[in-house]
């Protein structure tokens, strides 16, 4: 192997950055297939109920209409099974316009095609819908479970968690709450899509250009190979677009009835209805220790809110089997029917929203045993998995403790509650731990050298946002031993070799092993090319070439460019192609661990609550790109942070209706809003995962997050919610 | 305007848009931010919400960022448009387009050219002070969902700090 190693962990700037930073960057909304027409659509007014009527005369009179599409005219499509073997996951299982039922509010009921983005929006206003509306309509989880019950889901247990929490010296038993979580990435779900001779071709932001294309295939019963989706920059997705939503699929039923491109851009308010959502959580944790803070039992049992037309459980106690020692353990899951839109992964699905609950009931049980919280993890620490019953093949978890408590200061904490203060400013300082799964999935890989001295490299994987094709020129830079101007990464499209969804922060543990295999496969070969008649090195013994920068030597130091070993043979480029499997079955548990410790500040005269300092240790693996990676971990604090002060959806108990469907009213960070933020990634590289060592990193940052600011809130004011978010008011109360 | 049937009539109007005089005829209905990317083909500026809330639209117009997807088309008949194809001139990037490379002050990059717009204003905003607290209060028009903040903070008042007396444009 040659390769060059200095550039795996550097800080490179990203080889797609100069396209982002001019416009040149082409994201779904960006294609203007020739001919294209712009759809607009009519949404749901109601959350369950029938669509009695649909009036189109007016909007069929307006200028530049082309058509106007509902369930009494849209084509009849199929349903796509939703199976990740198959890799045509789906959330919401209904097929747009399928019949006269309403399920959510902001569902479609009619689709305009026009001319122009103006005459299709002002036409769609005509659109005149009548409903028989059921005003019976469930709008929370706790309306749903009051109302509806629960559908249990699955559960889990070792030892004796009932018996050993009873006899246990101390006991924690509280319920946390979480609130629907809409990812709202910047840029809107964009379709557009056109038919040429019975094939289907669709820029589509999407986190799967091949699971769109595989569900897109069985919804128009298409072979796949007649359907190409492309996904060249995604203006991210956090888990929203890893599946098609309807918009997708009405657009490209669209776009074959009239015969002609059309492009779709889902507006904001619509982001909130049918592109799914993290579902409300309801978490029941019961944690018993002895008295030197053993943990002896926890329990952790989980609702969430999911829809009629899909069922969606959010794995909350995903990480609460493996993260600490503790022989008798019980977790569950089940579901409770929303008249709401179909809830779908949002980034750090489950553990995103169940380490607030564990972790926040860790520090209960701190305050209770009057130890220190960050103690109390300590001494429950495990380097085994107890819920797989493997050893962990890295876990540095301890090593992040003290690392990132040394650079917060944390040993200067005064445990009392108000203790810490700053002129009028009462300080909080929290901790969490933070642990996401370590996962890699199979992938293909095709590596191209050119006569000319550069390299292409293509997968059917995307890049989010997480700078995959950095990670990827870099990885192919050290094989190939070429710098990095000279590679170039072809992502998002269908047709290039298999590559997995971007999702589960396996992209780049999936993604690196088959492109340094390809690119050995294309030296091999281009080694092959050496020693073929006609080469410069035909006379060579091909036992000795070993190739370098580009050059293939011969045992005497003759050096031979792929440029002259191509020539001879009238080839233009040599190619390796690789397929490698998943997550090796090693006998080990694969995992990323961190910690955050969080400061706020609380002034009680004006109210006012702000997170002042963050300070995050990550153990994920090797690091391949110090830059990417560090901005990766910090977005995710961010939006965890986010979900601890601000995220919450909203919805009308009367009638099932979101209320703040816009940028405006559904609060997220802004720049004013930062902390300081400090990312401190240990780099132990997990060689049992892959060759490079490299774990995921897009999600472990967002996991413990609002427990560790929650935490510091009750360190500051006494006041532990369980309920997110971390509202002005529920700090104001003085009832409690 | 409308003609005999109550149909709009378009507009003819004349924008000078990355220093080209650019003539289109629209109806009055279009704003800004559809104009430059459906009928320019300028797609580089990304409509985020369509509400002026987000700030991806952001263009200068005469020197001045705006949110493009609150303005009607027709209102700036005349003006000067800078949008983020024409803010590194003849360069490759602007001083400010190459502190985002450096700093990684993005991640997916849908935002970024509204964050480029905003962040140029306020280079050459002597009303804006150069605080660190007082740059990203200034910055909060613009969000930025993978939270690249502190990034974009440090991009541009590296900026700042490399062209401190120099026009930045």
């Amino acid at each position: 192997m040659s390769r060059s190693a200095s550039i795996i962990g550097a800080a490179v700037s990203r080889i797609d950055g100069p396209d982002k930073l001019t416009g040149r960057a082409r994201y779904a909304g960006d294609f203007h297939p020739e001919g294209m027409t712009y759809a607009y659509g009519v949404y749901s007014t109601i959350a369950r109920g029938r669509v009695v009527s649909i009036d189109t005369q007016a909007a069929m009179r307006c200028p530049g209409v082309l058509d106007v599409f509902h369930h009494g005219n849209f084509p009849s499509l199929h349903r796509s099974p939703a199976s990740f073997a198959e890799e045509n996951v789906v959330d919401e299982k209904r097929v747009p316009f399928e019949d006269d039922e309403v399920f959510y509010a902001g569902q479609f009921v009619a689709l305009v095609v026009a001319d122009s983005f103006e005459h299709a929006r002002a036409a769609a206003y005509q659109v005149k819908v009548t409903y028989d509306e059921d005003t019976n309509t469930v709008a929370t989880l706790a309306q749903a479970m009051e109302k509806r019950g629960s559908t249990h889901a699955n559960d889990s247990e070792r030892g004796d968690p009932e018996g050993a929490y009873q006899s246990a010296p101390h006991q924690v038993d509280a319920t946390y709450t979480t609130p629907v979580e809409t990812h709202n990435p910047m840029e809107t779900h964009t379709t557009v899509a056109r038919w040429i001779d019975g094939k289907l071709e669709v820029w589509d932001s999407t986190q799967g250009v091949v699971f769109t294309r595989n569900t897109l295939s069985k919804v128009f019963d298409l072979d796949p190979s007649r359907v190409i989706v492309h996904a060249d920059f995604i203006g991210s997705g956090f888990g929203g677009k890893l599946w098609v939503w309807p918009h997708c699929i009405a657009t490209a039923g669209a776009a074959r009835e009239l015969g002609r491109p059309v492009q779709f851009v889902l507006p904001r308010q619509q982001m909130f209805t049918t592109s799914g959502h993290r579902p409300e959580t309801s978490q029941h944790v019961r944690l018993a220790a002895d008295n030197d803070g053993t943990l002896l039992s926890i329990r952790h049992e989980n609702v969430n809110s999911t829809s009629h037309v899909g069922t969606v459980v959010e794995a909350c106690a995903g990480s609460t089997e493996g993260l600490y020692k503790c022989d008798n353990l019980r977790i569950s899951h089940a579901t409770s029917i929303t008249d709401r839109g179909t809830p779908t992964a949002m980034r750090a699905p489950g553990a995103g929203v169940g380490l607030f609950a564990l972790e926040s009931a860790m520090d209960e049980l701190a305050v209770k045993l009057g130890m220190d919280p960050l103690e109390l993890r300590r001494k429950n620490f495990t380097d085994r998995d107890p819920g797989a019953d493997l050893p962990y093949s890295s876990n540095h978890l301890l090593e992040c403790y003290d690392r990132a408590a040394e650079s917060f200061g944390w040993s200067r904490r005064t445990p009392g509650v108000g203790s810490m203060r700053d002129g009028d400013k009462i300080i909080g300082w929290g901790m969490a731990a933070c642990n996401w799964d370590a996962m890699r999935n199979p992938c293909d890989a095709r590596v191209t050298l050119h006569d000319d001295g550069s390299a292409s490299v293509h997968c059917a994987s995307q890049d989010i946002g997480t700078g995959t094709y950095t990670v990827l020129a870099q990885i192919a830079s050290a094989e190939l031993d070429l710098p990095l101007d000279r590679i170039d990464i072809k992502l998002g499209d269908s047709t290039f070799p298999h590559g997995p969804i971007s999702g589960g922060s396996w992209a780049t543990a999936s993604l690196l092993p088959a492109v340094a295999e390809a690119a050995r496969a294309a030296i091999d070969k281009i080694k092959e090319y050496a020693g073929k008649a006609g080469s410069p090195l035909a006379d060579a013994d091909p036992n000795d070439f070993v190739y370098e920068k580009g050059m293939v030597k011969d045992g005497h130091g003759k050096a031979v460019s792929i440029a002259d070993i191509l020539k001879p043979q009238q080839l233009a480029s040599a190619t390796g192609e690789a397929h490698t499997g998943g997550a090796p079955d090693s006998g080990y548990s694969f995992g990323s661990f961190g910690t955050h410790f969080v400061e706020i500040t609380w002034e009680p005269a004006i109210a006012q609550l702000k997170v002042t300092r963050v300070v995050s240790a990550i153990d994920a693996g090797q690091i391949i790109n110090q830059k990417s990676a560090r901005n990766q971990v910090e977005g995710a604090i961010v939006m965890g942070m986010s979900s601890a002060l601000f995220e919450a959806t909203e919805y009308d108990e009367r009638n099932a209706r979101p209320v703040n469907n816009n940028y405006a009213e559904y609060l997220v960070p802004v720049n004013a809003d930062m902390p300081q933020l400090d990312v401190i990634l240990l780099d132990h590289p997990d060689y049992e995962l892959n060759e490079f060592g490299a774990r995921g990193i897009g999600e472990i940052g967002l996991t413990g997050m609002q427990a560790a600011v929650a935490n510091a809130v009750y360190h500051a004011t006494g006041k532990r919610v369980r309920d997110l978010p971390v509202m002005l008011d529920k700090l104001m109360d003085e009832t409690e | 305007m409308m003609d005999s049937n109550d149909t709009p009539v378009d507009v003819r109007l004349s924008l000078r848009v990355n220093g080209q005089m650019r003539q289109l005829d629209v109806p009055p209905n279009v704003v800004l931010l559809d104009a430059l990317r459906d009928r320019l083909g300028l797609t580089g500026t990304k409509k985020g919400c369509d509400h002026g809330q987000c700030g991806a639209c952001t263009v200068l117009v005469n020197g001045e960022a705006i949110n493009s997807c609150l303005a009607l088309a027709v209102v700036h008949d005349g003006d000067d448009i800078t949008t983020v194809e024409g803010l590194a001139g003849e360069a490759d990037l602007s001083p400010l387009q190459a502190a985002f490379l450096e700093h990684d002050a993005y991640q997916c990059g849908y935002c970024t050219p509204g964050q480029l717009m905003s962040a140029t204003e306020l280079l050459s905003n002597r009303k804006v002070g150069t605080t660190d607290a007082e740059v990203a209060e200034a910055m909060s028009g613009n969000i930025c969902r993978c939270g690249a903040y502190k990034n974009i903070l440090s991009a541009i008042q590296e900026t700042r700090q490399q062209h401190a007396g120099a026009a930045i444009d």
